[in-house]
């Protein structure tokens, strides 16, 4: 932990000039991140804006095509992983990279065991790890313990320890450090990270949870499409709506279409909760009523009614994929129910959920959606076979009436019923999801995170599209955690935070900065969010003057 | 510690465990064992000869080959992964000992050669499919099933060809003084065994390599993000596993006094069983080198006491059969949960 000649206030990273652009995307842009020794800086941005990008480029993991990278004032010729980590910058990965049947000693120890003639010192390692948890972030955990029997803020207390085992740490970067965790726990790494700032180790502190980077960081560096578009400092208690509204910066309204429907049923939904909905009962088509799995969520109520769309939002991590899954029999559920139509609906697997009229979107088209090697024909039709064919035989002719009419209404390119769904854009693979849900006449659409890797065009179309559905009275549920799409599309959202529903209202309710701060717990009153941090962030949606705005940047 | 059931890894803030799951739980993690024990006891009641010294003794003897081959299974498991899929497994390991062992019995009966020689070219023909199946794994990208069950048919193929599909003879002083000599009290096949155990088990639980080996079996993506050469290790594992076959077609040669044909198959077996219930003797449940020692004495005490009981030796085949499928399936439960 020897600080070197550097004058003092020389930062301890120093990245300026990167650019890292992959086959069609420029993920950075010119883009810089300074930490100063031992603070604790913050690194926000929505999905895509280019964070972890520059992490991986910080830890070695993707070349930079330019730019520039100092520690502690001196340049790193080569930035490769075993250079980063000597020079003093370690990471704790947001996954939880650990071993279940090892114990804290040897998971803390991984890859730098302690060695003498006698093989592993085993003694000596565990004194270490202990000493480590115990002095420097603040934990006793018996060394002899098995990850599997710790909970998941002890697990990622080791993962921690792990970076400080070796020596001499400068900076730690903590990518979603609280993303498994509940917020009791969660307040356990917290108070660890702040215990590093006091002995002079600096933090880079990547979250979605703004609640998290008002509470502890010093400063905050936003980043937006690629880039850095501001350093806010210092971070105060009331920051948060600061931050989101450098977030956001941008002009989205043509993005999405115009709802014929949608002002009349604002109207009557207006000051309606969910209960009133469920008293009344009429048009819902899909109910589910204090759904929990025992593990990643739990009492979610939602209800979608026919001519609706309903957006079901929160960080990756809240649970909403989880939900998406159960409602449609790809997960099971410990506790509630789900109705169709009034009716118990006894789903357990997506074709019994077919058979009920609901279809599934999924989020993966690729592995999830999609024999990529067959027809777009032979895609369109796969849900519904059964309706193409006579006497229990396939019927070309009623195969290709089918796929064609498919691909006219949802202007698939190339309008080729014959192409190889592998060499159609991702927007167009899209839409052949889509069009194999339409075949089905399903009269509830799950969609899950539709427009994930989908470039904007085919965005805009496959927004229509579900407006379009909803128009003619599909039930829609969308599973999304771009705050802009549930805004722009749906007509009510329910936002989760760590497994539990904190909002549902509808979406004309609410501004974007609202429900950001509502699905990052930085809102007031949301339960899993520290009152002290309470940012209620109100203001219109206007974008910073001094940042410039640039085209979307919301695809993940 | 073993069994504490307070957390599970996957558990979410809302996890919540029943008391039946934990029965359920348990009956995985040591189904096997209890499995196995029980059949110890049914033997010992069946027959008066099960628990005798002598019974016992060359028991012991028909461990030693099962044990060091269950090693070389253990390591190729711990380095991959116990996933039964996708993890790390040799079937080939068996068909090199056989092919060791006619190496060995061709070099000693016909070509007139000292045991030293013969072994050296045992042992090069075991690496060279260690090798070959280290190449397939890691740098054509099989999964380890595949690769070694091709390698493994591959190899028994060879044997044929170069045994003729005849048993060899063995006279050779060494093999017999591995046969039939004691030091204190054990006989000395048994002492090889435990020779081979002291340094694969340093080997395993006591040496950075061992830690790192561990490691990436258990998680791979977390040992390459803690700096270890996973590719390298996987490799290794498989190259470190066919010395053990070689050292093991020494032990089989001295067992049969020669080389048989078809050795290779009741092998396969008994080094899966071996391998895979010695998973139920650790306290985290994984597969290990000891356990892989117990789990080949428990094998040769059930192949044993099966005989003794007058089993029909085609029936006995059978209910290896099954027990390998209650062991593998009962792994195969362990890593979905512990996912």
């Amino acid at each position: 932990m020897t600080v070197d000649e550097a004058p003092p206030g020389t930062p301890v990273l120093e990245m300026a000039g990167i650019s890292k652009t992959f086959p069609g995307v420029k993920a950075l842009d010119d883009a810089g991140l300074t930490v100063r020794p031992g603070e604790v800086h913050g690194l926000v941005g929505e999905n895509g804006a280019g964070k972890s990008t520059i992490i991986k480029v910080l830890a070695g993991i993707y070349a930079p095509d330019s730019g520039t990278m100092r520690v502690d004032g001196e340049e790193l010729a080569h930035v490769t992983p075993a250079a980063v980590r000597s020079r003093g910058i370690r990471f704790v990965h947001q996954e939880l990279q650990l071993v279940p049947t090892f114990s804290v000693t040897e998971s803390v120890f991984m890859g730098a065991e302690l060695v003498g003639p006698l093989g592993v010192r085993r003694r000596e390692m565990r004194t270490r790890a202990e000493r480590i948890l115990e002095e420097v972030l603040g934990t006793a955990i018996d060394g002899r313990r098995l990850i599997r029997d710790l909970g998941p803020a002890e697990r990622k207390l080791v993962q921690i320890a792990r970076a400080l085992v070796q020596e001499g740490p400068r900076l730690v970067v903590f990518d979603e450090p609280t993303a498994p965790l509940a917020a009791a726990e969660g307040e356990r790494v917290l108070s660890a990270i702040r215990r590093l700032r006091d002995q002079g180790i600096a933090s880079l502190y990547v979250s979605h949870y703004l609640g998290e980077i008002t509470e502890i960081c010093d400063r905050a560096t936003v980043f937006r499409n690629g880039t850095d578009v501001s350093v806010v400092d210092p971070i105060v208690e009331s920051s948060g709506r600061e931050l989101i509204r450098r977030m956001i910066g941008r002009d989205v309204d043509q993005l999405f279409p115009e709802r014929k429907n949608r002002a009349d049923r604002r109207d009557e939904g207006d000051g309606e909760n969910g209960q009133d909905r469920d008293a009344r009962g009429d048009g819902i088509a899909l109910s589910a009523r204090g759904l929990g799995d025992g593990a990643t969520f739990a009492d979610v109520s939602i209800d979608v009614a026919r001519g609706e769309i309903v957006g079901l939002t929160g960080l990756l991590g809240s649970g909403t994929a989880e939900v998406v899954d159960t409602v449609v029999g790809l997960r099971r559920h410990r506790t509630g129910s789900i109705r169709i139509a009034g009716r118990d609906s006894g789903i357990a697997s997506p074709a019994d959920a077919l058979e009920a009229g609901l279809v599934l979107i999924p989020r993966d088209r690729r592995h999830d959606g999609l024999v990529l090697e067959q027809s777009v024909e032979t895609n369109l039709n796969l849900s519904t076979l059964g309706r193409a064919s006579r006497l229990g035989l396939l019927s070309s002719k009623l195969l290709a009436s089918r796929s064609d009419g498919l691909i006219q209404k949802l202007d698939i390119r190339p309008a080729d019923r014959t192409a190889t769904t592998r060499l159609l854009s991702g927007g167009n693979q899209q839409k052949v999801v889509l069009g194999r849900a339409l075949a089905a006449d399903a009269g509830i659409l799950v969609l899950d995170d539709p427009t994930v890797g989908v470039d904007i065009g085919a965005k805009q179309e496959i927004y229509r599209l579900v407006a379009g559905l909803a128009d003619e009275g599909a039930a829609v549920l969308i599973a999304s955690n771009d705050p802009l799409e549930v805004l722009g599309l749906c007509d009510r959202i329910v936002v989760m935070v760590r497994g539990r529903v904190v909002l549902d209202v509808p979406a004309s309710d609410l501004t974007q900065e609202e429900l950001i701060s509502h699905m990052t717990g930085s809102a007031a009153g949301d339960p899993t969010a520290d009152a002290r941090t309470a940012a209620p962030a109100s203001a219109p949606a206007s974008a910073d003057t001094a940042i410039a705005d640039r085209a979307d940047g919301s695809a993940s | 510690m073993s069994t504490d059931t307070t957390t599970r890894p996957s558990a979410g803030p809302f996890a919540t465990e029943s008391t039946g799951a934990r029965v359920l739980r348990f009956a995985i993690r040591r189904g096997p064992l209890i499995l196995f024990a029980a059949v110890c006891v049914y033997l010992a009641l069946a027959s008066p000869f099960f628990l005798t010294q002598a019974n016992i003794l060359s028991s012991l003897e028909q461990t030693a080959p099962i044990a060091v081959v269950a090693f070389g299974l253990a390591i190729v498991v711990i380095g991959g992964g116990d996933d039964v899929v996708s993890g790390g497994i040799d079937l080939s390991l068996p068909a090199s000992a056989a092919l060791a062992t006619v190496i060995l019995s061709d070099q000693l009966t016909n070509r007139g050669a000292g045991l030293p020689q013969a072994f050296l070219l045992a042992l090069l023909a075991a690496l060279v499919v260690g090798l070959v199946n280290a190449v397939l794994v890691t740098v054509v990208g099989l999964s380890a099933i595949l690769a070694t069950l091709a390698t493994y048919v591959a190899v028994v193929g060879v044997t044929r060809v170069v045994s003729e599909n005849r048993r060899i003879d063995v006279t050779d002083p060494a093999i017999l003084y591995i046969r039939d000599e004691e030091l204190l009290g054990l006989p000395v096949a048994v002492w090889i065994m435990l020779l081979v155990f002291a340094v694969v088990a340093f080997l395993v639980h006591r040496t950075r390599y061992g830690m790192n080996l561990q490691a990436t079996g258990g998680n791979l993506d977390a040992a390459r993000s803690a700096g270890i050469r996973t590719t390298r290790i996987v490799a290794s594992t498989f190259v470190l596993a066919s010395v053990a076959a070689a050292v093991a077609g020494v032990l089989l040669v001295a067992r049969g006094s020669g080389s048989s044909p078809g050795i290779d198959e009741r092998l396969l077996v008994d080094m899966m069983l071996a391998t895979f219930i010695g998973a139920a003797f650790s306290p985290r449940n994984v597969v290990n080198v000891l356990g892989a020692m117990l789990g080949a004495t428990f094998v040769a005490l059930l192949s044993n006491g099966l005989v003794l009981t007058r089993v029909n030796n085609s029936w006995i085949d059978g209910w290896k059969g099954v027990l390998i499928l209650i062991v593998v399936a009962a792994a195969a439960l362990q890593h979905r949960e512990r996912k």
